[in-house]
């Protein structure tokens, strides 16, 4: 096995993913120094259209949590948010946004800032988890400001008018307490606008994940992990938009000149629930040294919202944040992985169970063996979590995954698939 | 020329020593303690006084990268899955109780891995949870499965946690409850643990170091799962597949 398998093919667009996300926190920085905007935090599948359009800056304390674990330093806050109260098998992204908070720490003040940029409102949609409410409340008791949000019902089987109608209406029952603290008011039109940005941004970050149909594929999950940044943060901006158009065009030459992510790609992987953000690099370098790529997965494509329409902003905010992947039901879930399975022709699917996110974990109710029985595609399930290192097993999990390839490759026809 | 098979585990490291006709020369186990290269010297040095090595030698386990001499790595399951269909050519089910690991394989009808499972993050199931609550009683791990024969009642254990299943059984220490029916309960709360790793429904193979040094755990597999074999010196399975797997290539 040479070494060189595992070197990652870095996307040259990655400069400009860095300028873009550089530009987004300077602005917050900015807006946090000077005072000249309204700052608004927001769960990350939440209303970010609206406080966009109403002329907020954004903040996510979920981005904020991907940082702090992606930079191996959740388990250095987890502890401190679990002296003050909050158990540790709830969300780490909260135990450890909140303990850095508490220990005055951020890798923003690596960015020049003085700490987490303080919020004037706090919005939240509860179509990820509940977390997120009981997360920005925190926020909003500390430093006295008003913490509102969306109650998407959960589970959702089929999405009925009823529900539709029912958020679409939530949506709008936050414009006139958002207004309270906007520097201007709701404008219909500035709203029709955002969303249509954030469709054309959602249609492209989709075109971008739908690459990794081609064999080989040019990009690989750990890529749309970071990569993703944009759509998650600038979601209704240009800025999203026009770093999509460079990420997507380079996709699309390496496709053209058969570069792929994974050097000699000859197992293609589904990942289903959140990465382990600790383990990102050297996730990536394991899988690659054993020629297999992590071609789709739920995480990254759950920032898909193309049914966003400026013809009809708060039905189509309501559908599009309602058919989000992790409040449907099981059944809907394994009809959505059934076809992708098929539209990404993966090999073998990896269940990740993560420890404090339960949410977005779907091997615990028997979708997994029942997904098997109908598509005899392997699978595996690991057990770690998002950002605390401590639930995780890196040798156990090694082996566990080594293994599971050595299954795949001992599959009759597998290797015939490949295509180089 | 004989070839080695090295399956250096997180407690022991087996060392199996195999003709050219495949057939099994000579076997050794020892505690692999802190350093895998020593402990595989160790297996090296312990054949190589007497017959002649062929390198590089074929390694599984947690420290199956770490070794001075040539040596070609395999995944343990993958090693001990070969083992097992070729002394058994059989559709079965495997579970493998190691020290720090319980694994459940399910091998098809070509020998294939089809399915495998690992503990999840806890000694809970795993020779682990028997040494540390042998540790905290101060009687020898070797001695439960001679205790465990004059056990006349089982004593349930609960928890999935080690520290938590000392507490409970401090508690019946407190209560009076006899030493052997506690061990029965240790001894039953490892074959729970592996049974809810996957429905048991094929020819079940037990393998591994705890049922190979305590044989009782193999017999109350027995007593619920008609159709389940434990072959003798099961824990030196994976490494002789190491060896077998690389016959192929």
């Amino acid at each position: 096995m040479s070494a060189e398998k595992s070197d990652i093919i870095r996307l040259e667009s990655v400069a400009a993913m860095q300028k873009t996300m550089g530009d987004y926190f300077n602005r917050l920085k900015d807006a946090a120094e000077t005072g000249n905007k309204k700052i608004a935090w927001c769960s990350s599948v939440g209303p970010a259209e609206l406080l966009y359009s109403m002329g907020f800056e954004v903040y996510f304390p979920e981005n904020h949590g991907a940082m702090l674990g992606a930079g191996k330093n959740a388990d250095k806050y987890i502890p401190t948010a679990v002296a003050h109260g909050y158990s540790p098998d709830i969300c780490s992204y909260l135990t450890s946004d909140i303990g850095s908070f508490l220990q005055n720490e951020t890798p923003l003040q690596k960015m020049g800032f003085e700490s987490v940029p303080k919020p004037d409102v706090l919005v939240f949609n509860t179509n990820q988890c509940r977390e997120v409410e009981d997360w920005f409340s925190f926020y909003a008791r500390h430093f006295d400001v008003p913490v509102m949000g969306i109650h998407t019902p959960l589970n959702i089987n089929e999405l009925s008018e009823g529900i539709i109608q029912n958020v679409a209406s939530q949506f709008k029952d936050l414009i006139p307490e958002l207004e309270k603290v906007a520097t201007q008011k709701f404008d219909i039109d500035k709203f029709k606008h955002t969303i249509g940005l954030s469709h054309d941004g959602c249609v492209l970050w989709r075109q971008v994940l739908e690459t990794a149909k081609n064999i080989p594929s040019p990009i690989n999950f750990f890529d749309a992990a970071i990569h993703m940044g944009p759509i998650v943060v600038m979601r209704g901006t240009q800025y999203a938009i026009d770093y999509y158009k460079i990420l997507l065009a380079e996709l699309q030459n390496r496709i053209k000149n058969k570069i792929s992510a994974v050097p000699e790609e000859k197992f293609r992987i589904y990942w289903d629930g959140m990465p382990l953000w600790y383990q990102l690099s050297s996730m990536a370098k394991l899988f690659a040294r054993h020629d297999t790529c992590i071609v789709a997965s739920t995480y990254c494509n759950s920032w898909i919202f193309d049914d966003l329409d400026s013809k009809d902003p708060f039905v189509s905010s309501a559908l599009a944040y309602c058919k989000l992947f992790i409040v449907r039901s099981d059944d809907v879930k394994e009809k959505v992985l059934e076809k992708l399975m098929t539209d990404f022709s993966i090999d073998g699917i990896i269940y990740h169970e993560s420890k404090t996110c339960a949410r977005n974990s779907n091997n615990l109710y028997g979708l997994q063996n029942r997904l098997y029985n109908k598509l005899n595609i392997p699978f595996l399930e690991i057990n770690g979590d998002l950002n605390d290192p401590r639930c995780y097993s890196e040798e156990q999990t090694i082996i566990a995954i080594e293994t599971f390839i050595s299954q795949l490759s001992n599959q009759v026809g597998k290797l015939d698939k490949v295509q180089l | 020329m004989n070839k080695l098979g090295i399956d250096l585990g997180s407690s022991y490291t087996k060392g199996v020593l195999v003709d050219e006709n495949n057939k099994i020369v000579d076997y050794h186990v020892s505690k692999t303690g802190f350093d895998f290269i020593k402990a595989a010297q160790k297996i090296i040095d312990k054949f190589s006084s007497n017959h002649e090595i062929q390198y590089p030698v074929f390694t599984c386990g947690y420290g199956r990268d770490q070794l001075l001499v040539p040596y070609v790595s395999n995944s343990e399951i993958i090693a001990l899955s070969r083992t097992v269909f070729d002394s058994y050519n059989r559709k079965c089910s495997v579970i493998d109780i190691g020290g720090q690991d319980t694994k459940y394989i399910k091998i098809n009808d070509q020998g294939q891995v089809d399915k495998f499972k690992m503990n999840r993050k806890c000694a809970a199931g795993t020779g682990s949870f028997i040494e540390e609550i042998a540790f905290r009683l101060d009687v020898s791990a070797v001695e439960f499965n001679n205790l465990v024969k004059q056990a006349t009642e089982e004593v349930k254990i609960n928890s999935f946690c080690t520290v938590f299943a000392i507490s409970e059984i401090i508690g019946m220490i407190k209560n009076g409850f006899a030493l052997p029916n506690i061990i029965l309960g240790i001894y039953n709360s490892v074959v729970e643990r592996c049974v809810e790793m996957s429905p048991l429904e094929d020819y079940l193979i037990i393998t591994g170091g705890v049922p190979d040094n305590h044989p009782e755990i193999i017999r109350l597999f027995k007593n619920r799962f008609n159709n389940c074999d434990s072959p003798e010196k099961s824990q030196f399975m994976a490494a002789y597949g190491c060896v077998l797997l690389n016959n192929e290539t």
